[in-house]
């Protein structure tokens, strides 16, 4: 079975910025992936090329296609939503099913007009006269009826409400995905992705600091909750990150023994928000933390 | 595969009418029903001076007796002179358009809902042209001849009162599938001749970053302006070739579909009024023959490819 995305030294500067900097990637069929980064880090210009909308160096093939030159071609297998709220707007909802419907080849309407009846969208409104959220609602209700074996989405739940983001991520797990299929998913909201996701990637200034499997990580990473006469022990045993909550010393640790821990406190998989927390913060600062607090 | 490319070719140009009615359909709409309004005005006014409508009656009669080429003449020189201002409309929604039409999903980022769909940027930019040569004057023709179809019952009212035959004094001398076709015919031909022109506002409205219209309407005229002064300060003349006369020229001759033969700072009195000027197969098919057409179309086709070029690396920002 080929990669669904395959990138070997993925490179791309804007002036003296490199906005990729050599990302190896590799990304099989049938998993949910999340590209997790801070602001700047390099998600959407990843998206882009991988999507065939903006040009780079190295290589980069997605369903065996060159996404620069071959988009078209691409898209009858890929859909996404690269951002929010970017469906014309002189359009009418109806128009904007009929064009769809008439240009994508996988289209399906009624799984589009049955996505839409959960919502209160009206057949015959303008899309300007449609809130933020709606607009959102409309294009992923579009999105999810394209029957295609690449999902990109980026911040694809940003100005929705609770309820139907949760909607939203069970009706993806539930309906949508199967094995043939891959969804790679960019989002700030990690707590609400994570349960979904089989893969995490983490990416800062252009590198790739994490890339592996959800199992690989809950056995890499461990977090350790001691009280503070412990705090020192703690920090002999050169964990990556630590944060101080109710008093209690909260360190993050990779391929920790956890027997070890064990003695020193109580043990935890860390949540990927604070992996990321824990993984993003420069090594720098950590250090003079841990100085000041000896 | 033919088909599903004149279906997605379609659906393109669909789009195009969707997102500007206004524009496309009741513009041209709206010329008709003025110039219907306007001559139902002046029949009013006209009533009252005259309450018998002896001098509309007398005209009629008078255009029954001519011979039947002075009747032709009138009539369908009547008929196609008010689609002259359809034309000169339609040419100024056409180059809004094209100036707008790879800029606007830019602007407000719908181009990348557009890029999501397995649509070629080549299919994008044809469609756009299509919509150009095609779509916009076929919506035009329909107008013009909705407007000729109303303003000839109207006449025929006015005829059957005047006790003139209304086949013979104005249906047949209008031949109207004639003129349909020569106008049909002329607008293709008048869109490959401006199809260099099309191509350019399609060319900049692919990569402006702002104000389209402006830069394709500014850089032409400031290399003209500089070649003017330039030759002028060099050579104490001027430039017998400009870029910016050679541009309206263009425009001027093709403002209407029929009178692209006419050279303009030729002696217009040499013209003569027959219909000839406006009825003719032949100069239609004369066009096509001129360098200046192949030229033109050569330039159009690197310009539209050029713009192909931009529209494959043109997102959001």
């Amino acid at each position: 079975m080929t990669s669904t995305i395959k990138a070997r030294n993925l490179r791309r500067k804007f002036g003296q910025t490199r906005a990729l900097d050599g990302i190896d990637l590799d990304i099989p069929a049938g998993r949910i992936v999340g590209l997790i980064g801070p602001n700047g880090a390099g998600k959407t210009t990843a998206l882009k090329a991988i999507l065939g909308l903006s040009r780079f160096d190295g290589e980069l093939s997605v369903l065996g296609l060159d996404p620069a030159r071959q988009r078209d071609k691409l898209m009858q297998d890929v859909c996404f939503i690269a951002d929010v709220a970017v469906l014309p707007r002189w359009a009418r909802v109806r128009q904007i099913i009929d064009v769809t419907e008439k240009l994508h080849p996988r289209f399906s309407r009624e799984r589009c007009l049955h996505y839409l009846k959960q919502t209160k969208i009206q057949h015959n409104s303008k899309i300007k006269a449609l809130s933020k959220g709606m607009i959102v609602q409309l294009h992923l209700a579009l999105v999810m009826s394209i029957n295609a074996k690449l999902l990109v989405l980026d911040e694809p739940t940003l100005g929705l409400d609770i309820l139907f983001r949760k909607k939203f991520y069970s009706n993806l797990l539930n309906e949508y995905f199967d094995e043939q299929r891959t969804i790679l998913i960019t989002t700030h909201q990690v707590e609400e992705v994570e349960h979904i996701l089989t893969d995490l990637v983490f990416i800062k200034d252009g590198k790739l600091i994490l890339n592996s499997s959800m199992d690989d990580v809950q056995e890499r990473y461990t977090e350790l909750m001691v009280k503070p006469d412990q705090a020192d022990n703690a920090r002999e045993l050169q964990p990556l990150h630590e944060r101080v909550m109710f008093g209690r010393h909260i360190f993050l640790f990779d391929h920790a023994d956890p027997d070890r821990l064990l003695e020193l406190g109580e043990i935890h998989q860390p949540s990927v928000a604070d992996l990321f927390v824990a993984l993003m913060t420069d090594p720098e600062p950590m250090a003079d933390f841990t100085e000041d607090a000896a | 595969m033919i088909r599903s490319t004149f279906d997605t070719l379609w659906t393109l140009m669909r789009r195009e009418l969707w997102e500007s009615p206004i524009a496309f359909k009741w513009t041209p709409l709206a010329v008709g029903a003025l110039i219907v309004l306007f001559v139902i005005i002046m029949l009013i006014i006209g009533a009252r001076i005259d309450a018998e409508m002896a001098l509309t009656g007398d005209a009629l009669r008078t255009l029954a007796d001519q011979a039947p080429e002075q009747r032709r003449l009138m009539v369908s020189g009547v008929l196609f002179s008010i689609s002259t201002i359809f034309f000169q409309l339609m040419l100024l929604v056409i180059l809004f358009y094209l100036a707008g039409s790879l800029f606007d999903d830019r602007k407000d980022r719908s181009i990348l809902y557009w890029k999501s769909l397995p649509v070629s940027d080549q299919m994008t930019v044809v469609s756009k042209v299509a919509t150009a040569c095609l779509l916009i004057p076929g919506l035009f023709l329909a107008a013009i001849i909705l407007t000729q179809l109303v303003l000839l019952l109207i006449a025929t009212g006015y005829a059957l009162l005047a006790g003139v035959n209304p086949v013979t004094a104005l249906w047949l001398p209008a031949s109207l599938p004639k003129l349909w076709t020569i106008m049909a015919l002329g607008l293709l031909v008048q869109a490959l001749w401006l199809l260099p022109i099309y191509a350019w506002l399609l060319f900049c409205s692919s990569w402006a970053p702002r104000l389209p219209i402006l830069i394709a309407i500014g850089v032409p005229a400031a290399i003209s302006f500089i070649q003017h002064a330039w030759t002028l300060a060099t050579s104490m003349s001027l430039p017998g070739l400009n870029l910016g006369l050679i541009l309206l020229k263009r425009l001027g001759t093709g403002v209407l579909p029929m009178n692209i033969q006419m050279e303009v700072g030729d002696n217009m009195s040499d013209i003569e009024f027959s219909e000839e000027l406006f009825m003719s197969f032949s100069s239609l098919g004369s066009h096509l023959v001129r360098l200046e057409m192949w030229i033109g179309l050569g330039l159009a086709l690197v310009l539209l490819a050029a713009a192909v070029w931009f529209r494959r690396r043109a997102t959001d920002n």
